[in-house]
């Protein structure tokens, strides 16, 4: 069984009529998830794709009661806004796409999440994908999504690009994934790695995870913490971008909006020597985490 | 984006945060109309200003001309002072600090309060922001009376955290910082220095090197600067565009990246995407490379792959036959890094130039 999603999931888009709310749709029916509903305030009535609009998620739901996911993507001065509509009305998974979105508005929309328990992934995601089961989002769309393939890797990205990458690099030594999920790299995160791999753990399809992370906030130094609290003992290997960025002024903003150059804690000194204490590898390329992934999986057996 | 302190000032005046009385100047023949003693403030976003000789006080006129001469087109921390801000000196009881800032661990705002602030400040007291509740003054009090300020100062101290709190949520930044706030003899307070940060960023960060780079992806963008120094390349920027976005981003971002001299090669890098329109970026591309002039002669070394990858693929290739430009052009078959070293390798010479297609 893969994480989080798996062909029971059934999804509700809430910003369904927008370019990319409409081009998701599309692609997510196109790979077999099952999209029940989407929601436009004042465009209830119509359909995309041949799902339903409606103006409310409430309404949603009265329709639909078998929905138990949310994609987000609608303009980032309305995602707080839309977030906690979901959150009310109970829906259990929640997957943000939009980026640039405040972190005083993610602070919200997190204190209200744990409140309900419920899982926010995102902001800033680019989706989850358990292949060839359900995605849910951007991640592997049409022209790529067959390099996504079903296997036992569970990978967990800050970034949103990297997580095909990681896709191709694993496929070319006959690795496939349970489950990709894109966290983003938000300064405020719905759910960061250790929140992941709690769920990768109990996982059985999952032998061993790949984390991609980089320089700026606290994900990679708690997932190191937890790995050696926890004794968690599917192998994991990371590859930690930036680096590079020591030779920046520190504060400078990358990428990420989370993506912070930090000349001490956060930066990548420290995270890649916290996380090696814990006994996770550290890939210095992509291409090395397939390598690393065969010599850890050796040992473990 | 960081704003200067003057523009930091004028926000806090704006939410009600008393500031001291201040002009900015920016050439030596302005007049100044405030009261001595006076402090000079040169205006740079560094933060150990005070240290490098950024701030002066001065008590009589000859003073102010001789400092404002020694600061004015200085370098602080490389950056330029083009701004003075002078301002009347507080005659100060105590210095505090305050912030707001988020913790990525805890996923919420912070609070941190020091009854000793200053420029030499280490630690402070830290409070999370209950966001459902949000931040009511009861909490702020007992934040002040947890971190030992005096019990006089709860109550005006709590009501310009309340203002700068609002500063904080309506303006929607990362960081809200005074540093110190002055009490004075009587009683009053005033914010002193005030940092506010966006937490946005420019869409080009200048570096030392001579191989120009227009990256793709937040996080592919950091792995390939990282393979590029690995390769023993100098990287000549940092610059990044991510999403889907339209050409004309491309476009601004290619004029402004090669706008620089003593380029010697110029590397377009990107990961697999799965949603990034691969044509219309590349497209942007070109586009801004059409508006170099002179028209670069050094190598183009572009790896991309994703969406409309084979289109875009043909449209460099014959852009860069009917022109002239050396272009060397990789899929996803090619590994990312792996590119760097080509990159690399063409921009210092060590191989000779063939283009692939």
């Amino acid at each position: 069984m893969p994480i989080l999603i798996d062909k029971k999931t059934k999804v509700l888009i809430q910003g369904i009529t927008g370019t990319e709310g409409a081009r998701a749709c599309k692609e997510m029916l196109e790979y077999g998830t099952k999209v029940l509903a989407g929601v436009r305030p004042g465009a209830g009535g119509e359909s995309i794709e041949g799902v339903p609009v409606y103006d409310t998620v409430k309404e949603a739901l009265k329709h639909h009661q078998k929905i138990n996911t949310s994609l987000i993507i609608v303009p980032a001065k309305n995602v707080k806004d839309a977030a906690l509509e979901a959150i009310f009305a109970g829906i259990p998974l929640i997957n943000i796409l939009t980026e640039y979105v405040p972190p005083i508005d993610s602070s919200i929309i997190v204190a209200w999440a744990k409140e309900f328990n419920v899982r926010v992934i995102g902001c800033s995601s680019i989706g989850i994908i358990s292949p060839p089961l359900c995605k849910v989002g951007s991640i592997g769309s049409a022209e790529i999504r067959h390099m996504f393939k079903k296997g036992s890797i569970g990978v967990i990205s800050k970034s949103g690009g990297m997580t095909a990458e990681l896709a191709v690099v694993l496929g070319k030594y006959g690795f496939g994934e349970s489950t990709v999920v894109g966290i983003g790299a938000d300064t405020v995160p719905g759910s960061d790695f250790v929140d992941m791999v709690k769920l990768f753990e109990k996982d059985k399809q999952t032998k061993a995870i790949v984390v991609f992370g980089e320089v700026g906030g606290a994900g990679e130094e708690l997932l190191s913490e937890y790995v050696k609290k926890n004794k968690v003992k599917k192998p994991i290997v990371a590859l930690i971008g930036g680096k590079f960025t020591h030779m920046l002024p520190s504060g400078t903003v990358l990428g990420h909006a989370g993506a912070i150059v930090s000349h001490g804690k956060g930066g990548y000194d420290s995270k890649v020597k916290a996380l090696k204490k814990s006994g996770i590898s550290i890939a210095s390329t992509p291409e090395e985490v397939p390598i690393l992934l065969k010599k850890k999986l050796l040992k473990n057996k | 984006m960081k704003l200067y302190e003057f523009e930091g000032a004028d926000l806090m005046e704006k939410y009600r945060i008393p500031v001291p009385k201040r002009q900015l100047i920016s050439s030596l023949k302005e007049n100044i109309s405030i009261p001595f003693p006076l402090v000079v403030k040169a205006q740079v976003l560094s933060g150990d200003r005070k240290k490098a000789g950024g701030i002066i006080f001065v008590d009589k006129p000859t003073a102010l001309a001789s400092a404002l001469k020694n600061l004015l087109g200085k370098k602080i921390s490389n950056e330029k002072v083009e701004k003075i801000l002078i301002e009347e000196k507080v005659k100060a009881v105590a210095e505090y600090y305050v912030s707001f800032s988020f913790s990525g661990a805890l996923r919420a705002p912070v609070l941190a309060i020091s009854s000793k602030g200053g420029s030499g400040i280490s630690d402070a007291f830290t409070f999370q922001i209950n966001m459902i509740a949000g931040l009511e003054s009861f909490f702020v009090r007992q934040a002040l009376s947890e971190a030992k300020f005096p019990s006089k100062d709860i109550n005006p101290v709590s009501e310009i955290i309340m203002n700068l709190w609002k500063l904080f949520t309506e303006e929607k930044v990362v960081l809200a910082e005074i540093n110190p706030l002055l009490k004075t003899s009587s009683g009053s307070f005033f914010a002193c220095d005030a940092k506010v940060d966006y937490g946005k960023r420019r869409s080009v960060e200048s570096m030392d090197g001579d191989i120009a780079v227009i990256a793709s992806g937040g996080g592919a963008s950091l792995i390939n600067i990282d393979a590029l120094l690995l390769a023993g390349g100098r990287p000549a920027n940092y610059a990044e565009y991510s999403g889907n976005p339209k050409k004309e981003i491309v476009e601004k971002m290619t004029q402004e990246v090669l706008a620089k001299p003593g380029i010697k090669a110029c590397w377009v890098v990107g990961g697999t995407a799965s949603f990034t329109d691969i044509y219309e970026t590349m497209n942007g591309f070109l586009e801004g490379l059409k508006k170099i002039s002179p028209k670069p002669d050094f190598p183009f070394v572009i790896r991309r792959d994703g969406p409309r990858t084979k289109e875009a693929q043909k449209l460099l290739a014959d852009f860069a036959k009917k022109e002239g430009y050396k272009f060397f052009i990789f899929g996803s078959e090619t590994p990312m890094v792996e590119t760097a070293q080509t990159v690399v390798d063409l921009a210092y010479g060590k191989k000779p130039l063939k283009a692939k297609k």
